[in-house]
């Protein structure tokens, strides 16, 4: 067990450092926080933004001397920025993911891995590990100026809607992030791969909707699948276990589906 | 042989054929909705067909210098994982199936705004028939779908819903009685009661306060009873000439028990009336039935009054402490008349701001014969009009004159009321006391009804043949007199008072030092430090 541990560790340590020392994923990152920056900017001080409307509900409300309708501007703000965050993860996400295997099919270094001691899914966990490891290191510098609009709320507001918003977005990505290195597996193309994860998520990401057009069992069997729902909910601050499970299906599906497909590497030439 | 062999190489690409024979039946299916022969047939063909392949690896794909595909390691390598994957796949399958039956929910929200109210999660958990709610809204809101997936999870043998287009199922909405899209029909399958909760749309989205409201009264169990007086020539509650036995029908099919009730045998009102309907008297009631309407009237009892013009039915007994009077005179209507319709048939589509009528908009009701009614303040007593005839109608004075025509000494000049619903709160918990100590010891307890009701309603209608049949049916004028029982039924008093859960009402207060702060921090600072990090290590690896 120790020496799994070790393995894993050392797998998470090697990746880690292969990232830290790409200029691509510092681009990556750049071009991640660049696009929240925006939108979080134009949902928070643009002219559309939660305090213009805000106050020009509550001019209207003084005018007209009718009580206005409640408004959580910080909620709001939250909800839409995480949304936001998610679809900008939709495009991010198999960028990281599409070189985790792909690479290093190309670099011949496959053969070494597969062939070496260490179990295949053991390596998959520690990739996996690393890659969600650089993403959380891209999204807690956004918690940073989050706080200081959420610390300036009246009433102040608590903290755990936010942090579980941002978990929702973490598990998002682990979930993508998983089946993305299934995929990358599976070719040695990174561009393929990019692309092909783009193409699965954005399925998983949209079946909600396309599934209401299917009566019974089998559209909410579908609707289940969707990870927009189920993004949804954590970000509304709602703990679901079944969302928790999904999560945890993809994560866990994205694994054991890597671990075989290297396994079948190994006798694809004998 | 050769040829053959030649050939095959090319004929084993047809075999590509069989996924996607299986994939074309699946979607065949899954769009059409329905498994009939076509779809099953391309699957089945479909999986022939991979037979078929697989039988070819077997036997003709040997040949010397390979072993063949089946001997190949490779292949059952291939195998094993097919049959892992296929396993793992089941059981995520199965773990998620598990993991929508039985749900645990965290509420983190301040509010709980996404949690349902204990009188839901109470009304829904006991539910003891299945119960199933119809949104025959095209758009689906995910709002609404949220909502409605609340109430699923507290009870999920017995509540289930379906959203429906009404344009593309019409035999539902024929059988549920949908009036338009945006209808939410609560129906209770078991005894074919069904009730319509609210209309949803851009600007109304499905409440929970509604939605339990509807669920309590098609699950209920308490019999509401209406009696209709007998003895005075009111119209029959049985088939027979201009009676009103579509509207009983009716009154039956929505769960109301209906009996008739002859004051001339007893005086005594059932314990049980909650609605006593006058439908139509001919002739004047004596005075001691008056005298007991209007007791039960001010008792907390609902009456429904319909009076033709031409009758004399001596009410005043009754309706002068309401503040109502019945005009004697024929309301005349010649806005007909393109239409076909004679002038002493008034229609009407303008209608009160009440709860009978609220979704009325300018529909068409139509009554054969009618007098105005009138109502004037009266302490107590709040009343509404109801049904508005249009300015081109009078009532006449004097219909047997020929030919008919507005003679202002006598007559008076529309538009006139055909309707009003009146209500009456009771000053003192009404509690009749006992006449008589009853003298056997076990007095039933039974909790009546009226314990409960704060006010006595009435709704007085100068018109009886727009219930009658073939007229019940036509147009509104099956809802005007529906709305107005369920209405003096008191079942709308909601029995849960649901208030809405309103997000907090919560501003972020930031300075302009702030402001900048968050600005420089998203847009320039932290952009700059992923660009000239990668710039760096780019230009070090260099």
């Amino acid at each position: 067990m120790r020496i799994i541990i070790a393995n894993i560790l050392a797998i998470y340590r090697r990746e880690l450092q292969s990232y830290f020392a790409s200029p691509l994923a510092y681009i990556v990152a750049g071009i991640f926080w660049l696009l929240a920056g925006i939108f979080y900017v134009a949902l928070l001080l643009g002219p559309d933004g939660v305090i213009q409307r805000a106050a020009l509900i509550d001019a209207q409300s003084q005018q007209f001397g009718i009580p206005a309708p409640p408004v959580d501007a910080p909620t709001i703000l939250l909800q839409f920025f995480l949304q936001a965050l998610g679809f900008v993860s939709l495009f991010i996400l198999p960028v990281l993911s599409m070189g985790l295997y792909a690479e290093e099919r190309k670099r011949g270094t496959l053969e070494l891995l597969a062939t070496s001691p260490i179990t295949n899914w053991a390596v998959a966990l520690g990739k996996l590990l690393a890659v969600v490891t650089f993403f959380l290191t891209m999204v807690l510098p956004l918690l940073v100026y989050q706080a200081i609009a959420y610390s300036a709320t009246n009433p102040p507001m608590s903290a755990a809607v936010v942090l579980l918003g941002h978990l929702g977005l973490i598990l998002l990505a682990a979930s993508i992030l998983s089946l993305g290195m299934f995929i990358s597996s599976l070719t040695d193309s990174t561009i393929l791969a990019a692309i092909f994860t783009f193409a699965l998520v954005l399925l998983l990401w949209m079946i909600d909707s396309l599934s209401r057009s299917i009566t019974g069992p089998l559209g909410s069997m579908l609707g289940h699948l969707s990870l927009l729902k189920h993004y949804g909910n954590l970000t509304q601050g709602i703990v679901d276990s079944s969302s928790l499970i999904l999560f945890a299906s993809y994560i866990i599906l994205g694994l054991f589906l890597t671990a075989q497909s290297i396994e079948a590497f190994k006798f694809q030439r004998s | 042989m050769k040829t053959i062999k030649a050939n095959l190489k090319y004929l084993k690409y047809l075999f590509w054929l069989g996924p996607m024979l299986v994939l074309a039946g699946l979607t065949a299916g899954v769009v059409s909705a329905s498994w009939g022969i076509a779809p099953l047939g391309l699957i089945v063909a479909g999986m022939v067909l991979i037979g078929l392949w697989l039988l070819f690896l077997s036997r003709f794909e040997e040949s010397k210098t390979r072993p063949g595909f089946w001997r190949r390691r490779s292949t059952q390598a291939g195998t094993n994982a097919l049959i892992s994957t296929v396993a793992v796949l089941v059981l995520l399958g199965l773990v998620n199936f598990l993991g929508t039956r039985y749900v645990a929910r965290l509420d983190l929200t301040e509010n709980q705004t996404f949690t349902l109210a204990s009188e839901t999660q109470q009304l829904v958990r006991n539910l003891k028939q299945p119960v199933k709610v119809w949104v025959f809204d095209p758009q689906q809101s995910t709002q609404d779908r949220e909502l409605l997936e609340g109430y699923r999870r507290l009870n999920q043998q017995q509540f289930s819903y379906e959203f429906v287009n009404p344009n593309a199922q019409p035999a539902i909405v024929q059988r549920l009685e949908v009036k338009k899209a945006g209808d939410v029909i609560v129906e209770a399958p078991t005894t074919e009661r069904k009730q319509f909760a609210q209309s949803v749309g851009n600007d109304e989205r499905l409440t929970e306060s509604k939605l339990t409201n509807a669920i309590a009264q098609v699950t209920t169990t308490q019999q509401v009873s209406l009696y209709f007086l007998q003895g005075h020539g009111e119209r029959p509650t049985e088939e027979r000439q201009g009676a009103i036995s579509e509207a009983v029908k009716a009154l039956q099919d929505r769960g109301y028990t209906v009996k008739p009730l002859n004051l001339v045998e007893s005086v005594a009102f059932p314990k049980d009336a909650r609605v006593i309907v006058l439908a139509g008297p001919q002739k004047a009631l004596l005075k001691p039935e008056v005298d007991a309407l209007a007791n039960y009237a001010n008792q907390g009892g609902n009456l429904m009054v319909m009076v033709d013009p031409n009758v004399n039915p001596g009410l005043d007994g009754l309706l002068s402490p309401w503040g109502v009077t019945l005009d004697p005179r024929v309301v005349i209507d010649t806005s007909g008349r393109v239409a076909n319709l004679g002038p002493l048939d008034v229609t009407v589509t303008q209608y009160g701001d009440h709860p009978i009528t609220q979704n009325f908009g300018n529909a068409l009701s139509f009554y054969s014969g009618a007098r105005a009614v009138d109502a004037k303040e009266t302490k107590g007593v709040t009343f509404t009009p109801l049904l508005f005839t249009s300015d081109r109608v009078w009532a006449e004075s004097d219909i047997k004159k020929e030919p008919i025509q507005f003679d202002p000494a006598t007559d008076r000049q529309g538009p006139l009321v055909l309707g009003f619903a009146l209500s009456r709160t009771l000053s003192a918990p009404a509690t009749p006391a006992k006449p008589s100590p009853s003298p056997s010891p076990a007095p039933s307890p039974s909790p009546s009804p009226e314990a409960k009701q704060k006010e006595s309603r009435m709704v007085v209608i100068g018109n009886s043949s727009f219930v009658a049949n073939g007229y019940f049916n036509q147009v509104m004028n099956g809802d005007v007199f529906l709305n107005s029982i369920r209405w003096l039924s008191q079942a709308d008093q909601q029995t849960f008072s649901i208030r809405p859960r309103e997000a907090k009402n919560r501003r972020i207060v930031l300075n302009s030092q702030q402001a900048n702060l968050t600005a420089w921090l998203s847009l320039i600072i932290l952009p700059l430090i992923g660009f000239g990090t990668a710039a760096t290590v780019w230009w070090r690896r260099r």
